[in-house]
């Protein structure tokens, strides 16, 4: 009983966690930059679709969709002003800079616009808290819901992938940008989309979680560092690795803590990150980096 | 004009000001945030020899400068050990973490050092927040104040002159590592990695010296901050603290001891105004950061060496911002 529960947690936390690595990963095949702020986007997009379904009384699934087109809006305008002009020098650590600092802003942004430190808001639940019988198994139908759907903007988002010209543009820049240019594809706008694609699938998955938790100005890194650990499990630059990775953080998180120590939560995150650079650098399933002169 | 406007000359008037201060009787809380000047001089030349010279973006030097201000604190207040002595264990404690820290790094560089060294940030910090027994979780601990005694100064007086000597000393000992072969191996390794190690440079060693050095100045400042402050929590060691410290390189000059003098008082001038405005510390150092990278990657220091060209240094300026033409180059 206590064990069905904890590994329902551990699913819903890691389905969504696997989304966040999803979009990190994304943007990381197409681009080799892992996006700081990608746990920002997150953040904002769950406090849009507050404002919109709390302030402005719109429906769940209207909030929903506002979310993620402002939230892909607002990431494609961060990479022209920001990104673009950094992706032209060799060396990561302006873009890095240049992250770190845009995501400090944008909490920032957050606190002004959404209240200060320790002021929490709340979404109302989607569907009623009474948890139901699933077989012998109590769960709660906000995580049903939560699964189903960031299950379903898995399948589409993989769909999208392998079956639309901009998946496959996409893919292409991912395999060899090189390439992908020399075959006429306008990469600089490959890579435009994929950081808006990237922040789309986090908004979703912030709207979806939105119900089950308290919205902050600072989750957004919080959940960054667990999506990115996530990614890193399943080998940052495989897709089936990130949802994998995601899914398995999920449940050792909420394993851990349910029958070791509750601290541990907040923690593993952190292990997985150390233990996996140190010891399988390519993760799960990611291809093995090699070493260019 | 030139020759007063040398390095030199503006180097004595900077540093000769902030030694006369306590002299004209300013009051304690002016005090106070000129004795930061120096802490944030040290972290920004500290960072600047492990980013700026050695080009290893690590984000663990918040954590460092927390290591030594929770090492030297802590012993003061479990064992009412003075802080003559608890002051090396904490720089030392700062150096050993920082060199453990060097040996993951080893195998990592660019966005996977980035983030493991943040993971390390983030998990020390979970540390001081949570060993509640020990480190008085986030609340935080207040330590005595420090005691000069033999020496007839004030609290605030001696710990200001402490922090400039030791500002002006590994000011010095900057200035000799990067002209030295220790300087020179530092920036082979940055500028090419396989390069270096092909000219002879252990990348080993001098991976594990940047990571010790940066971990010792940040130890240093933060065991003269936990003096200063009389107080030690986990909030002055955050994500907040390496923006502060990553800022101030940035905006001094990365690869530049004159800049990083620059960007530490900078950091310091501007807090203040900040907090005068009630203005949000977060968009206002963030907004720095992104801004210099973007607009002026090579920092405030490099428009003075433009019109001075005597203000120029031994292995000045950063090698990263010379456009390559590669697969992440933008498409025309």
């Amino acid at each position: 009983m206590y064990f069905t529960y904890l590994a329902a947690t551990g699913l819903t936390t890691g389905a969504i966690y696997a989304l966040i690595a999803l979009g990190i990963v994304i943007v990381y095949r197409a681009t080799n930059v892992v996006n700081f702020a990608h746990g920002e986007m997150f953040m904002l997009a769950g406090f849009l679709a507050w404002t919109a379904h709390v302030t402005f009384k719109l429906s769940y699934l209207a909030a929903l969709l506002i979310s993620v087109a402002l939230t892909f809006a607002i990431s494609i305008a961060i990479y022209h002003a920001a990104y673009r002009p950094l992706m032209k020098y060799k060396d990561l650590n302006p873009i890095l800079l240049m992250m770190i600092g845009l995501s400090f802003v944008l909490r920032g942004v957050a606190r002004e616009l959404w209240g200060g430190k320790g002021d929490y808001l709340t979404f109302p639940p989607l569907v009623s808290p009474e948890p139901i019988q699933f077989g012998g198994v109590m769960v709660m139908s906000q995580q049903v819901v939560v699964l189903g759907a960031a299950v379903a903007v898995m399948i589409l988002f993989l769909l999208l992938l392998r079956y639309t010209r901009a998946g496959k543009f996409m893919q292409a820049t991912a395999d060899n940008a090189k390439a992908a240019r020399l075959v006429g594809l306008r990469i600089d706008r490959v890579y435009m989309y994929t950081f808006g694609i990237g922040a789309a699938v986090a908004a979703v998955s912030a709207v979806l979680m939105a119900p089950l938790i308290l919205l902050n100005p600072d989750m957004g890194f919080s959940l960054f560092i667990k999506g990115f650990a996530a990614a890193v499990l399943g080998g940052l630059n495989s897709i089936p690795g990130a949802i994998a990775g995601g899914l398995i953080l999920g449940l050792t998180e909420q394993l851990a803590a349910g029958y070791v120590d509750p601290g541990l939560q907040e923690v593993a995150a952190f292990v997985v990150i150390f233990l996996v650079m140190i010891f399988i650098p390519s993760g799960l399933f990611g291809q093995k980096r090699t070493r260019e002169v | 004009m030139a020759s007063i406007l040398s390095m030199r000359t503006v180097g004595f008037l900077f540093f000769g000001f902030f030694l006369l201060l306590p002299l004209v009787g300013v009051n304690d809380f002016y005090l106070y945030i000129a004795s930061l000047v120096p802490i944030y001089v040290i972290l920004a030349m500290g960072l600047n020899l492990l980013v700026g010279y050695a080009g290893q973006l690590a984000f663990s030097n918040a954590a460092m400068f927390g290591i030594g201000a929770y090492g030297a604190g802590l012993l003061m207040k479990h064992f009412a050990i003075p802080f003559w002595l608890t002051a090396p264990v904490g720089i030392f404690a700062a150096i050993a973490v920082g060199t453990l820290l060097a040996l993951p790094a080893l195998r990592l560089s660019g966005i996977y050092l980035a983030l493991t060294t943040l993971a390390f940030a983030q998990c020390t910090l979970w540390i001081m927040t949570h060993w509640i027994s020990v480190t008085f979780g986030a609340s935080g601990f207040t330590i005595k104040a420090i005691n000069f005694s033999p020496i007839p100064i004030s609290t605030e007086r001696g710990l200001y002159y402490l922090a400039w000597a030791s500002c002006i000393g590994l000011l010095f000992l900057t200035r000799n590592i990067v002209g030295s072969r220790i300087g020179r191996a530092f920036v082979a390794l940055r500028d090419h990695e396989i390069a270096a190690q092909s000219l002879g440079v252990n990348l080993l060693r001098y991976k594990a010296l940047a990571f010790a050095l940066s971990a010792f100045y940040a130890g240093v400042a933060g065991v003269l901050y936990a003096g200063l402050l009389g107080f030690v929590g986990p909030e002055s060691f955050g994500l907040q603290q390496m923006v502060l410290q990553l800022a101030a390189m940035v905006m001094g000059g990365t690869a530049s001891i004159a800049g990083s003098v620059l960007g530490g008082f900078l950091i310091v001038a501007i807090q203040e105004v900040v907090r005068e405005f009630r203005f949000s510390i977060e968009i206002a150092f963030g907004g720095l950061l992104a801004v210099f990278v973007l607009v002026r990657p090579t920092g405030l220091i490099d428009i003075v060496r433009s019109r001075y060209p005597a203000w120029r240094e031994r292995l000045e300026g950063y090698g990263g911002y010379k456009p390559v033409e590669d697969e992440r180059a933008t498409a025309k």
